[in-house]
């Protein structure tokens, strides 16, 4: 298992990107202390998993996708039935994969600015607050613009499978051995291999190799490849 | 909240698995005819869009609507996706959204 020079996973891979640190799933980590909502990334979703997400049941009232807490997310889709109030502007937003209400609670002109620009059909994306009203999930929106350039919806999707297969590989309890380690890692990683089967580490070969994996990064897997860290 | 009505990412090839539903998919315009597109799919197969496409139109374009069968769309959106995209990261998407992926999508 891990010894107390392992280096730490959480912090190896919350630099970048927008990954949630999951410190208490990992095997013998100490108990982390409440999380607050501010210590949260933005979670790329599609509307399909919010449509699948539980509530916690915790005082806090967030919502569990894949087995993480998740306050805010990142969506991308088209806009539909816009709809202008006093208040708040509200739309659907459709991704693809299904439509969520979307509520823009708008206090000054500046918002209602940048909700002109949102006419329907038009392809955004929205940052928001994951909520449930009257049994009905919904977005409350806190930041929306537009897609200008349209590899950002790819990319958009190719992040939401990659939080999926993160949250998944951290609730099987091992290390991960992905292919994207950080570059000031100066150790390989040992005892990594706990709990990995050979199958997962070909599966990220295959997904990253579109990318093409990287010197270091190919030293990396050699070396978790190899018989003794089987 | 409502998913009942999905549009699977679709190429060329992963077309066929979705006869009579509604997908979506961006082709390479080849040319604008009177009622519909040819296109490239970003697979490089020809397939056809039926519809009423935007003017103008730019290279690419994302079309949702049903598929009528392995090579044609009967589109009802499109929208307009600019001169430059990057189709091979968009054909690895339709894979993974169409394979070991599709239960987040539809």
């Amino acid at each position: 298992m891990y010894s107390s020079s392992q280096f730490d996973a959480t912090s190896a891979f919350s630099g970048g990107g927008f990954m949630p640190s999951q410190p208490s799933q990992f095997a013998n980590s100490t108990p982390s202390p409440a999380r607050s909502r501010d210590t949260q990334g933005l979670i790329s979703v599609t509307v399909k998993q919010i449509s699948e997400a539980s509530q916690s049941g915790d005082e806090k009232s967030n919502f569990v996708i894949e087995g993480v807490d998740v306050t805010n997310v990142t969506v991308v889709g088209m806009v539909f039935n816009k709809n202008v109030r006093s208040s708040d502007v509200r739309f659907h937003l459709d991704d693809g994969t299904g439509r969520v209400e979307c509520i823009r609670w708008v206090t000054e002109n500046l918002d209602t600015r940048e909700m002109d620009a949102l006419e329907d059909g038009t392809y955004v994306r929205v940052n928001g607050h994951l909520q449930s009203f009257q049994g009905k999930k919904q977005l409350s929106a806190f930041s929306l613009r537009p897609v200008t350039n349209f590899d950002e919806v790819t990319c958009h999707f190719i992040e939401c499978i990659h939080f999926h297969l993160h949250s998944k590989l951290q609730s099987q309890g091992g290390a991960l051995s992905q292919p994207q380690m950080d570059s000031s890692l100066s150790t390989p990683v040992r005892g990594a291999s706990t709990g990995i089967q050979p199958a997962l580490v070909n599966d990220f070969s295959v997904q990253y190799s579109a990318d093409g994996l990287k010197g270091f990064d190919k030293m990396v897997l050699n070396y978790l490849q190899q018989p003794s860290n089987m | 909240m409502d998913t009942s009505s999905p549009a699977a990412l679709v190429n060329g090839g992963l077309l066929r698995m979705h006869v009579g539903r509604k997908v979506r998919a961006v082709i390479q315009v080849v040319r604008s005819e009177v009622g519909s597109v040819v296109g490239k799919s970003t697979d490089d197969r020809q397939l056809v869009v039926k519809g009423s496409p935007p003017v103008p139109l730019t290279s690419y374009v994302e079309v949702i609507g049903v598929a009528e069968n392995d090579n044609s769309i009967q589109a009802e959106i499109w929208t307009n996706f600019g001169d430059s995209f990057d189709t091979s990261n968009y054909d690895q998407l339709c894979q993974l959204a169409n394979g070991e992926f599709k239960h987040l999508f539809l």
